[in-house]
């Protein structure tokens, strides 16, 4: 039985999507923007560069101040923020009911008046706190960039995937105000991007407001190229070895999946959960609880819209334990997963921890926004907040199979290995 | 389009519990919450980590993560499988003032739920197996925490802000000589004294329409025996060390950036000088990309991501701690301007920046309550605090009529000026750039 969240969405004549959907349970309404661009954009030589657009947004627009958007909406019990992702950009603010048209007045200003504003110093001072940014969460982190190896380890060179939405440091430094211009134009614009309002406003009231501080901001004539046709998986397997000064050795063997919102993306979702995605999985029993050569099993898939998607297993080797033991022991129960399919158990197991998770998600006004934006931005269809649990739940043992077989074949793997340097190696360089 | 008008916020208070005991003593607070359809439960059971023996440290916390893996009723694999296939997720862990177990669990599933959380707590029987295991792990944890900048500068803050006598200033999980030295007979003891329905409290928030709550709960955490459990001694703040006030440098070489943190002894939040002006101050200071360290380390310079200022209140005393990362080669000059603002806000804070602080921190408190679990988290935080029901709504109150006399006196008397730095970063490079900049001794120590 689908959800009832109540969703009212229209299209005002410039192409900005509004969704509005209701909830007066506490005074806040949290306005949330996904607009149509993330790192899968980007051109080569200039990666990185949606997210320190992001970053932009937050010095100033036409009629605003740099750092103002922060400090007006905090001032009136704001929360917001911004992130950049593969397929999008998203901006968001909670604020009490009377601060809503004081929000929509900022996000206004910038998303249609930006480029009044920009000036080199705020791009030189920006791409100093994103290098900032890069350095703490990637570079000064143990396995902080064996992400990104794994993007480039599963998909092709010059795919929209193949490099990660923090970029590299060249790139950063080579962004000009050019660059910012010409992105600004080709990217932002209403009819690339969807507002919702979740929270303590009624539908008519909504579109009213939105219209009013929006209404203005002209469309563009944009010809989005359809997506790519969806990837196939690995022929071979691909391997790609670190040796850093990091705790214990780690694999991620990453494989691609098809594409977000797809039925076979679903089973294949449940196919990771069956192997690793739970305290229940069959890599945790084996490897974690009996045999426990290794001290940690996750799997994860995260769906992409552009033909193809990314699932991986991260499995934290024990110390004395041999990684090329517990990536045999993965192909093993892939094997096994693929001609026996998950128990009964497994399967209910999976179907109850996504509707837990789906529904502690929904609990909250701001995650319950953001999703509403996503899938009306990537799928035009807002109502997948109230029906994505019965597709899980749809989820049959032959489609497990089906798509194990198909997605997680051992020989479509992409491994990427951090390990201990050699205490040999270490004597050499000492 | 002129900038619009801003309407004031209508009056909010805190969502009210209603108050039960069951027959063996345990205290239930329930919030019902409409429209919540995954329900947070907590059990709070107040513990004292100062009363585990020095040689075993961390017995405390592996007893706790070892209370789901396998009960008289059921093996680890059964309970980890019945666990998700009622689609709950557990947690437990322990802080300075108690043991906290967090379960969150959609409406259906709650009675099964009740059960395994009251097996849980009531009877572990801590498998040979799975206590190895988990003893492992967490020797695995601590040399993840050692490679991580942020939990390698956390622990050096603890033993130098500390007292060396304070269980404070040593890792609340143990070290590898204390959890190594840990035996199944530890664990069981450990539990039998310290864990039991005396003085604990079982906090319960969701939409609970049409569920018969108290029923559940009484026919399962309700027959929560503990004979030998003993409740803890009334909760001491921590010794600061005497010499807390120099710097110390944790040397690792050719790191790209220096993870900063600033910390000093500060107030619980059953401060007889009132807990409300300290989240003002901190976001004053450090909460936002506005505030006075960020307004020149971030958006003026560009040295840094982000620092953050914070009160954390512990169950008795706490700490005032600022921390952040830059990049290696401006660190003494991010250090020197780090603690010269930190310094300067002694000499009092402006009208717009209480008002600011104040509006912020009231103005977010609905949206910041507005799920189950967090309002079951922050009941559950009163419960272990010892703190009234109505606190959090009376301290919004006193936020509200906060003056820059409060403010500026609350962060004067944390902000003293005798600061504990810790640096974790290339020491070469480091250690000769914080010449003249910083007060007090400069030590280095290894990874």
């Amino acid at each position: 039985m689908p959800l009832d969240y109540p969703i009212h969405r229209r299209t005002l004549p410039n192409g900005l999507r509004v969704v509005v959907s209701p909830d007066h349970t506490v005074p806040n309404v949290t306005v949330n923007l996904w607009v149509g661009v993330g790192s899968r954009h980007e051109q080569a030589g200039r990666t990185g560069f949606a997210h320190l657009f992001e970053h932009l947004m937050f010095q100033g627009s036409r009629q605003v101040r740099s750092g103002e958007h922060f400090e007006a909406l905090m001032a009136e019990g704001g929360r917001l923020n911004a992130t950049t992702w593969f397929d999008r950009t998203n901006y968001f603010e909670t604020v009490p009911t009377g601060a809503l048209e004081l929000a929509l007045w900022l996000e206004a200003d910038r998303h249609g008046h930006l480029l009044d504003a920009v000036s080199q110093e705020n791009l030189d001072n920006q791409r100093d706190v994103v290098k900032e940014e890069k350095r703490q969460r990637y570079d000064n982190q143990p396995y902080g960039n064996a992400l990104i190896d794994v993007y480039a380890a599963v998909f092709p060179e010059g795919h929209p995937y193949h490099h990660p939405t923090i970029g590299s440091m060249e790139d950063l430094d080579a962004a000009s105000l050019e660059d910012v211009h010409a992105f600004f134009r080709r990217h932002y614009a209403p009819d690339n991007t969807v507002l919702t309002l979740c929270g303590d406003i009624d539908p008519d009231t909504g579109f009213a407001l939105v219209e009013r501080y929006f209404g203005d901001l002209d469309a563009r004539v944009q010809d989005p190229r359809p997506p790519l046709a969806q990837l196939e998986p690995l022929t071979d397997p691909v391997r790609v070895e670190r040796r850093e000064a990091v705790p214990n050795d780690r694999l991620h063997v990453a494989f691609r999946l098809p594409v977000d919102e797809s039925d076979e993306l679903v089973a294949a979702t449940v196919a990771l959960d069956c192997l690793g995605g739970l305290s229940s999985s069959r890599l945790v029993r084996r490897l974690v609880r009996r045999e426990q050569t290794a001290v940690g099993v996750h799997a994860t898939a995260w769906g992409f819209v552009d033909g193809v998607s990314l699932g991986f297993v991260v499995l934290d080797v024990a110390p004395g334990s041999d990684p090329a033991d517990l990536e045999a022991a993965l192909v093993e129960e892939l094997e096994r997963l693929a001609a026996e399919g998950p128990t009964e158990a497994e399967l209910e197991a999976s179907v109850a921890q996504s509707e837990r998770a789906w529904l502690s998600a929904l609990a909250s006004q701001e995650e319950r926004a953001d999703l509403l934006s996503r899938y009306t931005l990537l799928h035009d269809d807002p109502d997948v907040v109230n029906t994505h649990l019965d597709r899980v739940r749809a989820v049959t043992a032959d489609d497990v199979v089906a798509a194990t077989r198909r997605w997680l074949d051992p020989r479509s793997r992409a491994v990427v290995a951090y390990l201990v340097p050699d205490a040999a190696d270490e004597e050499a360089v000492a | 389009m002129t900038r619009p008008v801003v309407a004031p916020p209508a009056p909010w208070s805190f969502p009210a519990a209603t108050e039960h005991v069951l027959p063996n003593g345990l205290r239930v607070l329930l919030h019902d919450l409409p429209g919540q359809y995954v329900l947070s439960m907590r059990a709070v059971v107040p513990t004292s980590l100062a009363t585990e023996d020095r040689e075993v440290e961390g017995v405390s916390s592996m007893m706790a993560r070892l209370l789901d893996e396998g009960t008289q009723e059921h093996d680890p694999e059964e309970f980890a499988e019945l666990l998700e296939r009622h689609g709950m997720a557990i947690g437990a862990g322990v802080s300075d003032g108690g043991l906290l177990v967090d379960v969150d669990v959609p409406q259906s599933h709650l009675g099964t739920a009740a059960h395994l959380v009251t097996a849980a707590l009531a009877t572990p029987v801590f498998p040979e197996d799975e206590v190895r295991r988990i003893l492992r792990s967490r020797l695995a944890e601590i040399e993840q925490e050692r490679a991580s900048a942020a939990h390698r500068a956390a622990r050096e803050v603890a033993r130098t802000l500390w007292a060396d006598t304070d269980r404070a200033s040593r890792p609340t999980a143990g070290t590898v000589e204390t959890v190594s030295a840990i035996t199944r007979d530890h664990l069981v003891e450990r539990h039998a004294r310290t864990v039991g329905p005396r003085g604990a409290t079982l906090v319960l928030a969701g939409d609970l329409t049409g569920l018969p709550v108290l029923d559940l709960l009484t026919d399962s955490l309700g027959a929560w025996e503990a004979p030998d459990h003993v409740p803890p001694p009334a909760a001491l703040a921590p010794v600061p060390a005497a010499d807390r006030a120099r710097v110390v440098v944790v040397d690792r070489p050719g790191a790209v950036q220096t993870e900063i943190v600033v910390a000093c002894p500060g107030p619980d939040r059953s401060t007889p000088h009132g807990w409300a002006p300290h989240p003002v101050a901190s976001f004053v200071v450090g909460g936002s990309p506005g505030a006075r360290l960020d307004a020149v380390l971030r958006e003026e310079k560009g040295y840094t991501y982000g620092v953050r200022a914070a009160f954390r209140p512990r169950v008795a005393g706490g700490s005032f701690v600022t921390s952040g990362s830059v990049r290696s080669e401006v660190t003494g000059e991010a250090v020197e301007i780090l603690l010269g603002i930190l310094d300067g806000a002694r000499d009092g804070f402006t009208a717009t920046e209480l008002r600011t602080g104040v509006d912020f921190v009231g103005k977010t408190a609905p949206g910041r309550y507005a799920t189950a679990d967090a309002v079951a988290d922050e009941t559950a935080a009163l419960a272990l605090e010892g703190l009234p029901l109505d606190f959090t709504t009376r301290n919004l109150a006193a936020v509200a009529a906060l003056t820059l006399e409060d403010l500026d006196a609350a962060y004067r008397r944390t902000a003293t000026g005798e600061w504990t730095v810790v640096l974790v970063g290339d020491a070469a490079s480091v250690v000769p750039a914080l010449e003249g900049r910083v007060p007090g001794p400069v030590t280095t120590v290894g990874r």
